[in-house]
């Protein structure tokens, strides 16, 4: 139960009579007047048990976009429900509106929609439905909370999107849809068509030129069907936050960026998020609508402070892929860890497999580099050396090993790293 | 309150087949229990140990500081005579009220009065009062208005002169011959039969009522705890007081003063309905706390992820390295850093050695290899001062190498 204002005030204005005549059998008839008109209001309260609440779950929105949380009031009741309801949702949903007043005749219902602007990917939940319900005169209420789980997919926002374009009109140049033809290895025979002006001669076959009046050139297209395998880390060095941006969430878009490039490219992906055991996995079977899988399994991704399991991740690839594949490793190379996991198994990983390794470089480490004006900001600057050539160190020894290395600021990773698997198809590596 | 419950709750559900179970669980259930509430329970022991010691140190007799009191153990309290008299079979009854003196008089006859109303509350017919219930009265150092109010034969005489030390009896009283010379200090008086006088023929410490009914003691340090065991006076203070079976030892309080037709009190002049609008406020206040305090259901839990600032490590690195004075450390990681740079922008590869670098930077800006050197390689700051300026100039030489 709760009492309102108007309940405060009347009690306010008791003390009128109670100065007026003032005495004991006052201030009990004012005492028993007030608990009379308290306990008469209560029970002429639409019963908050006698509600029919349904909720139609909000489903997924894209983190800068808005949602919609429906709850449907019945009043099953004989007496008609004026009621404060409050729909539940945790703080970062961003509910404008979980708190509305309505009214719902007897026998009738009400719909009550709550928009959710979310602040934060991943489930948000709203676990209950809390209903107060006053009386005639609005002096007290009644109220209950009822458990009436919901629960918000918040997707990653997928900002990367803005360079899909350039990045598949380049995958497009390596098609030969467009008038570049690049002839290389990896490349597989096409087709034959007329010479037009521009043409490479070297991709002139004089056979069939032989064999036609006209000049004839081969075209050239990359290889298709090749394998990616996309492994993000969801280890404590995920948790970092760089450019108030965790580094789950840069590889997050990095990856899918990458994702629905190669699966324009005509390669199949897989992706795995990986600790000590796989946090999500999305196959590559699941053709055409891959960005929508790859979404909902990276939503509630977190970062867990707990060491990556190296030795576990080329099984986990040998489980996906038993084939030559392109494994990109979203992880750090940041100074002290890389020794004693990321390099052995790299190393393991690269006589099989392609591997890219791509890090998100701290845009800090470049500002306290550059600052040099007192004692303290030289030390700052050294110490930041020393932390971009432990890196620089270790990226030299994953290239030794063969793996491409993918070390960039926040904003140019997922774009870099679509180079990198361009460059590598045009090479024919994968 | 879950506690008795939960031994219950077990026993039902396991059906009785078990006897130690049930008690593991239920100190198992009331460790979690503790656990759970450990806040709230250290607060309530801390409320309650508060409570208990302020209901302890109300309960006390709070401790007397009065003069004269016998209850007072300091040096100017007359505990010590109190205790000696009532060893030695006085029954000494103190008061501090008109009518528990009356009272304490009736009960016994012949009762000696002990007076000491240093602050002259008494009226004249409250003190004839007195002086009549008691069968005799001892005066400490009276005023003047209590004096002429009991008697008309001593008259006040001035007070003991600074740096007297002791006083002889001079008199034939018994109890003053018995004592001896006493401490000397108070006031003195006139009367008929004077004892411990200052000068011969002078007022007197000790006097007494031609009648023998009435004795008045000049001085209060005389009775007291500090000075009881020097001289005679001990021995002048018991034979004093302690002739009769009784003793009523009376030190008037505020409560004595002969209330008069005074000004009316605040509560008379306030209006009646005054007393209930302080409680009905309070009312109101608690009752709007209630209003706004209910919570629309309870609380809902956000699980915060976790953040690390990433470069936390080089921060923590950069104040070691201050800490410590690397000054060196910090030289070197700073040459490493520009000659990778150097190197890398002049595509020498990853075996150059700094003569190359050297060797590029200087035919880059046309300078000689010496001076390039010197900066690049050879300099080894030693102070901070020395690594500032330094580090400023590699950097610049940096910049100027590796502009277009």
């Amino acid at each position: 139960m709760a009492i309102t204002g108007r309940f405060v005030l009347l009690a306010f204005a008791g003390l009128v009579p109670l100065l007026l005549f003032p005495g004991w059998p006052a201030l009990l008839l004012l005492c028993g007047g007030l608990l009379v008109i308290l306990v008469a209001d209560l029970l002429l309260a639409a019963s908050p048990r006698q509600l029919g609440l349904e909720r139609r779950q909000p489903g997924n929105v894209a983190l800068t976009g808005t949602a919609e949380s429906v709850l449907t009031i019945s009043n099953t009741g004989r007496r008609p429900l004026h009621a404060l309801i409050r729909d539940a949702w945790q703080p970062s949903a961003g509910a404008a509106n979980n708190v509305q007043l309505l009214d719902v005749p007897a026998g009738e219902r009400r719909r009550m929609a709550v928009s959710l602007t979310p602040r934060r990917r991943g489930d948000l939940a709203a676990p209950h439905v809390t209903v107060r319900s006053f009386g005639p005169l609005r002096f007290a209420a009644r109220q209950r909370t009822v458990p009436l789980p919901g629960t918000l997919r918040v997707l990653p926002p997928f900002h990367s999107k803005r360079h899909l374009p350039s990045k598949l009109r380049k995958l497009r140049e390596l098609d030969g849809k467009a008038a570049v033809q690049i002839r290389g290895a990896g490349t597989e025979f096409d087709s034959l068509r007329d010479y037009v002006r521009g043409d490479d001669v070297r991709s002139i076959d004089w056979r069939a030129t032989a064999r036609r009046t006209a000049v004839v050139v081969r075209t050239w297209r990359p290889e298709r069907d090749r394998r990616v395998v996309i492994v993000l880390d969801t280890s404590r060095t995920a948790a970092a936050r760089i450019d108030n941006e965790p580094r789950l969430d840069t590889g997050i878009e990095a990856a899918l960026l990458l994702a629905v490039l190669a699966e324009r490219g005509g390669d199949r992906v897989d992706f795995l998020a990986f600790d000590r055991r796989v946090r999500a996995r999305v196959e590559s079977a699941s053709k055409g609508k891959l960005l929508s899988e790859l979404v909902q399994a990276m939503a509630p991704l977190e970062a867990d402070l707990i060491e990556l399991d190296w030795q576990q991740i080329p099984g986990q690839v040998r489980a996906v892929s038993a084939h030559r594949s392109l494994v990109v490793l979203l992880t750090t190379i940041d100074g002290g860890a890389p020794e004693e996991g990321l390099i052995p198994m790299v190393a393991q990983l690269s006589r099989l497999h392609v591997v890219v390794v791509a890090s998100v470089r701290d845009p800090m480490l470049a500002e306290m580099k550059e600052e040099r004006t007192t004692a303290s900001q030289v030390f700052r600057a050294a110490a930041a050396e020393r932390a971009l050539l432990d890196r620089e160190a270790v990226s030299a020894q994953l290239r030794q090993l063969g793996a491409e290395v993918v070390d960039a600021e926040p904003l140019e990773l997922p774009p870099r790293l679509a180079d990198t698997y361009i460059r590598l198809k045009a090479a024919g590596r994968l | 309150m879950e506690t008795p419950v939960a031994p219950a709750a077990f026993e039902q559900h396991s059906g009785g087949t078990s006897t130690a179970a049930p008690v593991a669980s239920a100190s198992a259930l009331f460790t979690a229990w503790a656990r759970r509430h450990v806040v709230w329970i250290v607060i309530g022991a801390l409320f309650a140990g508060m409570l208990v010691y302020v209901t302890v140190s109300k309960l006390q007799a709070p401790a007397e500081t009065a003069v004269l009191s016998t209850r007072n153990p300091a040096p100017e309290g007359g505990m010590a005579l109190a205790e000696i008299l009532r060893r030695h079979g006085v029954t000494v009854t103190a008061t501090d009220s008109l009518e528990a003196t009356h009272a304490a008089l009736a009960g016994s006859d012949h009762a000696t009065l002990l007076l000491y109303d240093a602050h002259g509350f008494l009226e004249e017919e409250q003190l004839v009062g007195l002086a009549g219930a008691a069968g005799r009265v001892v005066l400490v150092a009276p005023r003047l208005r209590t004096l002429g109010a009991l008697t008309q034969d001593i008259r006040p005489g001035g007070v003991v002169p600074e740096g007297t030390g002791t006083l002889e009896p001079g008199c034939g009283r018994a109890d003053a011959q018995a004592a001896g010379p006493v401490s000397a200090g108070g006031f003195t008086y006139q009367g008929p039969e004077l004892c411990y006088r200052t000068r011969p023929e002078g007022p007197g410490m000790v006097a007494g009522s031609r009648d023998g009914q009435l004795l008045v003691v000049g001085s209060t340090a005389l009775l007291g705890n500090g000075l009881l065991d020097e001289e005679g006076n001990a021995a002048l203070a018991l034979r004093s007081l302690g002739t009769g079976q009784d003793l009523v030892w009376y030190t008037p309080g505020l409560g004595d003063i002969p209330a008069g037709n005074d000004a009316p009190t605040l509560d008379e002049l306030a209006p009646p309905w005054l007393a209930f609008l302080g409680p009905w406020l309070s009312v109101v206040a608690l009752l709007s706390m209630l209003w706004r305090g209910r919570r629309l259901g309870p609380l809902v839990f956000e699980p915060l992820p976790v953040v690390v600032k990433a470069a936390e490590t080089a921060e923590g690195r950069a104040r070691l390295y201050q800490d410590s004075r690397a000054v060196e450390r910090a030289a070197d990681n700073l040459r490493a850093g520009a000659m990778t740079r150097i190197a890398r922008h002049f595509n020498l590869g990853a075996e150059a050695d700094a003569d190359a670098v050297v060797d590029a930077v200087s035919r880059r800006l046309g300078r000689p290899p010496q001076e390039i050197r010197t900066v690049l390689v050879d300099h080894r700051p030693q102070s901070e001062g020395q690594l500032v300026q330094w580090a400023q100039q590699i950097e610049r030489l940096e910049e100027e190498a590796t502009a277009r």
